[in-house]
């Protein structure tokens, strides 16, 4: 009896610490509905009785807003896509083989990762420039120049977090399938890769954050070629000298923030589903 | 860094008969296919820090083209006899292993809570991930304009039937400001490493320790908890990296100030190389960043790991 109460109490808590987490974004999406006058008031009353989607039609009829969104899909997902593949592909080379430099190479990719961005900008442009003469698709201002700078920067995450996954599978297992008569490849892919699956969600939940959210990059290189920008570059024009305009700038916010729920809420399930069911089927 | 060769390890002692190595055809045959992802990982993610330690050792100003020449150290003497710098260091200690343990804290708690079902798991849990869904520039903003305002925020708002009144947050306690923003967006970050441990437990082991007959809290302290330790290790490791790097909180919410009181050490490479365009020196503080990484993350994991010894 005492344990159901408790256990009711626990939940009611964590209902109201996640309504609480989750205000701001409340916030967000709520002074993106909220009339011109009503945004900056003394009296920031949390709900509106006038929504207006004034604000959303002045950051949509932005020039070029829907090719930018493009852009960002398509880096964000060139990014998942090639990090998913090469960090599985590594974690499982450096989780099953042993090499001589092995403890080394997992600690360099932290340490690498442990470099602020601010101070690899520069260097990085011109090391791009010079990309870009041999292969023009990695150049700047092209969108490949992203997806390389932001595959670098979720790799070294991604093959730590998987890491352990690796590792948690039993090499009896392997051995198993070995005698079995499955292949390699066969075990690595029917066997291993769903028993690492949550990794790879959580893995592939940060890289399309990192890559979607990035504004340094995508201003340092996409300089002249203004149709390859992406998505954070469109919410600038909002900053004006004069005033800013919030209520456009709370609607693009929440724009951005859309296709990364609605990835998140996608793969999400996969999160919960976990190991446990996967090692028993 | 010299290249790793692929070797297989010397057998073991201690393992009872090893199984006779596989010739090396085959070796090769099996980590073969893995060996390209492995070697574009290395380069390409080994390439910025070298191309920083390069540019770390020219003296190079953008606003002075064809400045560049090779002054070896010089740029690390400049820059830790920077008093602005090691303001900066301070501030990124102060902000990092506060934000981290109380993430990591609250990311437990949390992470226990959700590993239960129960009606509209699925929506709470996407509830508390959305700080970390929204463009941390875009939060910053928005805790700026919309909850530390002193005339239109929130805060005041909801404090003023207890007297608070115009108070001006952000001036005041600049750095506990901060704190809270960057808690409040890296405890998701946390309950998900750590939710991802809880959900990859045995659940042979935990019904073998309940027919046992242990209880809920010792189960907790001898098996959760133990197992969980690998995850809750790599969120601080991993955690600490990235909190070292803020960045758009402060740029958005202080610009580093009030003075220096909130720059931390990207605000200070900032700084340097886009306002200075000294890109050496810049580069130079970014490997010293690194350097202090490897200290905070290495005094977090030592605190955690002394909480282990005294709890199990």
């Amino acid at each position: 009896m005492t344990r159901r109460r408790s256990r009711l109490l626990a939940e009611i808590v964590t209902v109201l610490v996640a309504a609480a987490v989750a205000f701001p974004l409340y916030w967000m999406v709520l002074s993106a509905l909220k009339p011109a006058g009503e945004i900056q008031s003394t009296d920031p009353r949390p709900w509106t009785w006038a929504p207006t989607l004034d604000s959303f039609e002045r950051v949509l009829t932005v020039d070029g807003f829907a090719r930018y969104f493009l852009n960002s899909v398509v880096v964000a997902t060139a990014v998942v896509a090639l990090s998913l593949l090469m960090s599985f592909l590594s974690a499982v080379a450096l989780t099953r083989f042993r090499f001589r430099g092995r403890t080394v190479l997992l600690v360099m990719l932290l340490v690498a990762q442990m470099v602020p961005i601010e101070a690899l900008t520069i260097p990085l442009f011109f090391l791009m420039r010079s990309v870009g003469d041999v292969v023009p698709a990695f150049g700047l201002n092209e969108l490949g120049s992203l997806v390389l700078v932001h595959l670098a920067f979720s790799l070294p995450f991604a093959i730590w977090m998987l890491r352990g996954f690796v590792a948690a599978v039993p090499v009896e297992l392997e051995e198993a399938a070995r005698i079995d008569g499955a292949s390699r490849l066969r075990f690595t892919w029917q066997i291993l890769f769903p028993l690492v699956l949550p990794g790879l969600v959580a893995t592939s939940v940060l890289a399309f954050i990192h890559a979607w959210n990035d504004f340094l990059f995508a201003k340092t290189f996409i300089i002249s070629k203004t149709e390859n920008q992406t998505l954070p570059q469109a919410i600038l024009v909002f900053f004006k000298p004069e005033e800013n305009d919030w209520g456009a700038i709370m609607a693009s916010s929440t724009l951005m923030t859309v296709p990364v729920l609605v990835f998140f809420v996608l793969v999400q399930r996969r999160l919960v589903s976990g190991l446990a069911g996967a090692v028993k089927g | 860094m010299t290249a790793p060769t692929v070797r297989a390890a010397a057998p073991r002692g201690r393992r009872p008969a090893p199984p006779p190595k596989p010739p090396a055809a085959q070796r090769w045959r099996r980590r073969g296919p893995l060996l390209p992802a492995l070697l574009l990982t290395i380069v390409l993610t080994q390439i910025p820090m070298l191309l920083t330690v390069f540019y770390s050792l020219f003296s190079q100003n953008l606003l002075r083209p064809g400045s560049r020449e090779f002054v070896g150290l010089a740029n690390y003497a400049d820059v830790l006899g920077d008093r602005l710098f090691r303001n900066a260091v301070f501030n990124t200690v102060v902000l990092t292993a506060s934000t981290v343990l109380l993430s990591m804290a609250l990311g437990i708690g949390l992470a226990i809570l959700l590993d239960k079902k129960f009606l509209g798991r699925s929506i709470v849990r996407t509830l508390l991930i959305t700080p970390f869904l929204v463009m941390p520039a875009a939060a910053a903003l928005l805790w700026k304009t919309s909850i530390f305002n002193p005339v239109f925020g929130l805060l005041n708002w909801v404090l003023s039937p207890f007297g608070v009144d115009n108070v001006d947050w952000v001036s005041r306690f600049p750095m506990a400001s901060i704190i809270l923003v960057l808690v409040w967006q890296w405890t998701p970050f946390m309950m998900l490493i750590v939710l991802a441990g809880l959900q990859s437990q045995s659940p042979e082991v935990l019904e073998a320790a309940t027919v046992d007959g242990a209880g809920p809290w010792s189960t907790f302290g001898y098996i959760t908890l133990p197992h969980l330790r690998q995850f809750i290790e790599l969120g601080i490791l991993l955690g600490s990296i990235f909190i070292v790097q803020t960045f758009d909180a402060i740029f958005m919410i202080t610009q580093g100030g009030p003075g220096q009181a909130t720059t931390n050490l990207p605000y200070f490479i900032y700084q340097e190389s886009f306002r200075a365009f000294d890109v050496g020196e810049a580069a130079a503080a970014g490997v010293l960043v690194v350097v202090a990484t490897i200290i905070i993350a290495t005094f977090a994991l030592r605190v955690i790991s002394n909480l282990f010894r005294e709890e199990v």
